[in-house]
């Protein structure tokens, strides 16, 4: 919170110096050495140049947005360790979207203004909600600055002709890329799992009514059906709802095999699970949730799905749209525990991989002789959208597509082992998969299935 | 405002009951077992608040939107006492007459501390605006929703708390199928907790009728929600009267916390938002000023919210609920327990 409230006021003093154009057009070159100069004199060791993070951080969404923002820490404290941009200091500007305890895509909105107006934030790390994702694309995309989401996966966000319409400033200029798999992967994968990994051949399906959860729950409903199983029932209810219990019981007399929670834990599918599992029928038979209900928070994370769901997370599964098994995960997660004693999180090594895209991109710019942060900031976005441009991570290579998503999608399984933390509880890995680019053949429609998982290093 | 007589007239008409009787059975006949005790539970806990805004309205004619937040706070208070004095966690305890002692531990105190946080509202934030213009006390009230909602958010964080679930139910991960508390009615499983909040709710509303007919305060609050002058030139100490109102509602709204807390398995600094909107609305829906009235609205609304969700239109619950609020209002403006405006006058 320190931070954010520093790097706010850091932007007014910024802006209050330059005059900066906060801009819906193309930045001004001329402008930024203006800009530089009282920020470059404060930091000290070189020009300071920053990565924005755009993330849920508080309240119930503790565990997915504070590991995501400490992956990005991460990536900066290290590349400013190995002096990866001589003459320049890294630094963060991050906004936290969570409203209440819960993400909101109005302050989304209003952080990713801020962002864009922050003239040395040159790339952005974020959203964790693709809902909130909805209203920042345009925000970014008017000025240019490129978004580098670790979790977003409703697929309109990157499909055209969706995609178009969030982008109708500069619809020929990409600024919205994401590592995370879409949910045209992510759906269908977990409905394969509840079929055929658990065997379950009949499911209820309840979605929370936001962008992410209906979309999840479409594709995994037109997948299961595919597979030859049964929507029981498919039900909505929005965060505000407080009784879960009567929807369970409306269903229960149709004794599905398995339930599908189509949402994120701070907007209700922690507390669904959790009431789901008092009504007859429910207590035992697995439940199965996208990365939304599949935070990898413990029992002592505020507001994570097994703090809230307690002992009613027993049996439970989920899908993280990301690759688990990175080629050195130890060194990373030693790094990490040592800098934040603690594990990390669903999308703590791909907001790291995100953050080392835009430093590379920088590298790059600065190598090329751009010293502007205008200049940078349109550098980074158009060196990362490029096609043929691929980038060494901590997550292997990557590189995106020409809408923008990753060419190499991973989905990753979890389940609760409830014998973990003294009895109350964790998530543990169970297998990962490796997807084709669903857009490599110009296909807005993927078909993950058949010959298309090309590697599984499942445990 | 006469509102809280109305019960006086004892068996003026047999139509309200026998329209109660045949609304429960056809409900109960295409809700099953189970889900009738759902709604019953869910309209015992909104019956429970919405009590507390129908009694302040029967006596001051003031909306009192703190209330709604007020069962916030019995809620987290009731949160803390189970895990921080009794040191709870998310385990069921199977021992009946250490269950039982933990709820009354629990529930006492509570009831008691939210009513002497109600009494210290009133005291502070409305009884010197008593004769103030009717808007100063309506502002007063969403502030002191404000400063409620902020004290929570503060002292617990904004995110949702886990209420550790001490009721009995069958074990996730194990054993028997049914546990001792629970039994079973035509086929559908009857949970105990269920019928626990339901008599606990009916037993304090039942005790709320015979407190405000048969007893001394009873009759003082009656007194002064006819005509305040005319009671205090008779007698009644006003002030005392409307503390001990504030007291009672606070209480109630206490009890409704401490039941959701168990009930529902979270609990978050908000939350007194929308319930109390539901309770409003049935207040409201019952005819505000009516203690009958709120009880019945209470379990009017719970029950079309768990019809809609069992016939799978749950996103439009709500939708429904104030549908039949406008109906009622326009056919009924006193709402369906409420008296006619005219005798206000």
């Amino acid at each position: 919170m320190r931070l954010r409230t520093l790097s706010v006021f850091g932007v007014g003093v910024v802006l209050a110096a330059s005059a900066c154009n906060p801009g819906t057009a193309t930045p001004a070159p001329a402008q930024s050495s203006a800009a530089s100069t009282p920020a470059g004199s404060a930091a000290g060791g070189g020009k300071t140049i920053k990565i924005g993070t755009e993330l849920p951080m508080s309240g119930g969404e503790v565990a997915n947005g504070v590991p995501t923002q400490n992956g990005v820490i991460l990536a900066i404290q290290q590349a400013n360790a190995a002096n990866e941009l001589p003459g320049w200091t890294l630094d963060l500007n991050g906004q936290d979207d969570a409203v209440n305890g819960a993400h909101d895509a109005a302050q989304g909105g209003k952080n990713m203004t801020t962002l864009v107006n922050d003239p040395m934030v040159v790339g952005e790390v974020g959203p964790f909600n693709s809902g909130v994702a909805q209203v920042e694309i345009p925000i970014a995309n008017a000025a240019g600055l490129l978004m580098c989401s670790p979790a977003n996966t409703n697929t309109s966000l990157t499909y055209p002709p969706d995609a178009l319409q969030y982008r109708t400033t500069n619809p020929d200029k990409i600024s919205y890329v994401r590592l995370a798999a879409p949910d045209s992967i992510q759906g269908p994968a977990g409905a394969d799992y509840v079929y055929n990994d658990l065997g379950a051949h009949s499911v209820y399906i309840l979605d929370d009514t936001e962008t992410f959860g209906v979309g999840v729950g479409d594709s995994f409903q037109a997948e299961f059906v595919k597979d030859g199983g049964t929507v029981v029932k498919r039900d909505s209810a929005p965060k505000s709802t407080t009784d879960y219990t009567s929807l369970f019981q409306a269903v229960a007399s149709q004794h599905p095999a398995a339930v599908y929670l189509a949402g994120t834990t701070p907007t209700g599918m922690g507390l669904a699970l959790k009431q789901g599992r008092t009504v007859t029928g429910f207590e035992t038979i697995p439940f199965m949730g996208p990365d939304g209900v599949a935070d990898l928070g413990g029992p002592t994370t505020q507001g994570s799905t097994i703090n809230i769901a307690g002992q009613a997370a027993a049996n439970v599964f989920g899908t993280v749209a990301g690759i688990h098994d990175i080629p050195d995960a130890a060194k990373f997660t030693a790094d990490y525990k040592a800098a934040f004693n603690a594990d990390p999180g669903a999308y703590s090594a791909i907001a790291y991989a995100c953050a080392q895209v835009i430093i590379q991109g920088i590298k790059t710019a600065v190598a090329a002789g751009t010293t502007d942060y205008a200049g940078i900031r349109e550098a980074v976005r158009a060196s990362t959208t490029a096609a043929g441009n691929s980038f060494d991570t901590v997550i292997g290579k990557v590189s995106f597509d020409v809408n923008g998503d990753t060419t190499s999608p991973y989905m990753s399984f979890y389940k609760t082992d409830m014998t973990l933390n003294n009895n109350a509880g964790g998530w543990v890995w169970d297998k990962q998969q490796a997807f084709t680019d669903p857009n490599a053949n110009g296909n807005a429609s993927p078909a993950p299935g058949g010959s298309a998982p090309a590697a599984s290093s499942g445990s | 405002m006469t509102g809280m007589a109305t019960h006086l007239r004892r068996g003026s008409s047999l139509r309200p009951i026998l329209i109660t009787v045949a609304a429960l059975a056809v409900s109960y006949a295409y809700l099953g077992t189970p889900q009738f005790m759902n709604a019953m539970t869910l309209g015992a806990i909104y019956a429970l608040i919405a009590l507390g805004y129908t009694m302040v309205y029967g006596i001051i004619e003031l909306i009192n939107f703190a209330h709604g937040d007020i069962f916030m706070v019995g809620a987290f208070v009731s949160l803390w006492v189970l895990t921080v004095p009794l040191g709870l966690i998310d385990r069921p305890i199977n021992d009946p007459a250490q269950l039982t002692l933990t709820l009354v531990i629990v529930t006492i105190p509570v009831m008691l501390f939210m009513g002497v946080i109600g009494v210290v509202i009133e005291r502070f934030a409305y009884r010197p605006l008593r004769h103030a213009p009717r808007l100063a006390p309506l502002i007063t009230a969403i502030g002191v929703s404000f400063i409620l909602q902020n004290i929570i958010q503060v002292l617990f964080g904004p995110s949702p708390h886990p209420t550790p679930q001490v009721f009995p139910r069958v074990d996730v991960l194990s054993i028997p199928d049914i546990n001792i508390f629970d039994f079973s009615i035509a086929g559908g499983i009857v949970r105990a907790l269920n019928l626990m909040i339901i008599l606990v709710a009916i037993l304090l509303m039942v005790g709320l009728q015979v407190f405000v007919n048969r007893t001394r305060l009873g009759r003082a609050m009656r007194s002064t929600s006819q005509d305040r002058e005319a009671a205090a030139l008779m007698g009644v100490d006003i002030n005392q009267t409307i503390a001990v109102t504030f007291f009672i509602a606070a209480a109630l709204a206490g009890a409704g916390g401490v039941v959701y807390g168990i009930y529902f398995g979270s609990v978050q600094f908000n939350l007194g938002f929308y319930v109390g909107l539901f309770a409003f609305t049935a207040a409201v829906l019952g005819g505000i000023g009516n203690t009958v009235g709120a009880a019945v609205g209470g379990f009017v609304i719970a029950f079309i919210t768990v019809i809609a969700a069992q016939m799978g239109y749950s996103r439009w619950s709500e939708v429904a609920v104030f549908s039949v609020l406008i109906l009622v209002l326009v056919f009924k403006p006193s709402g369906l327990f409420g008296q006619p405006l005219g005798e206000r006058a």
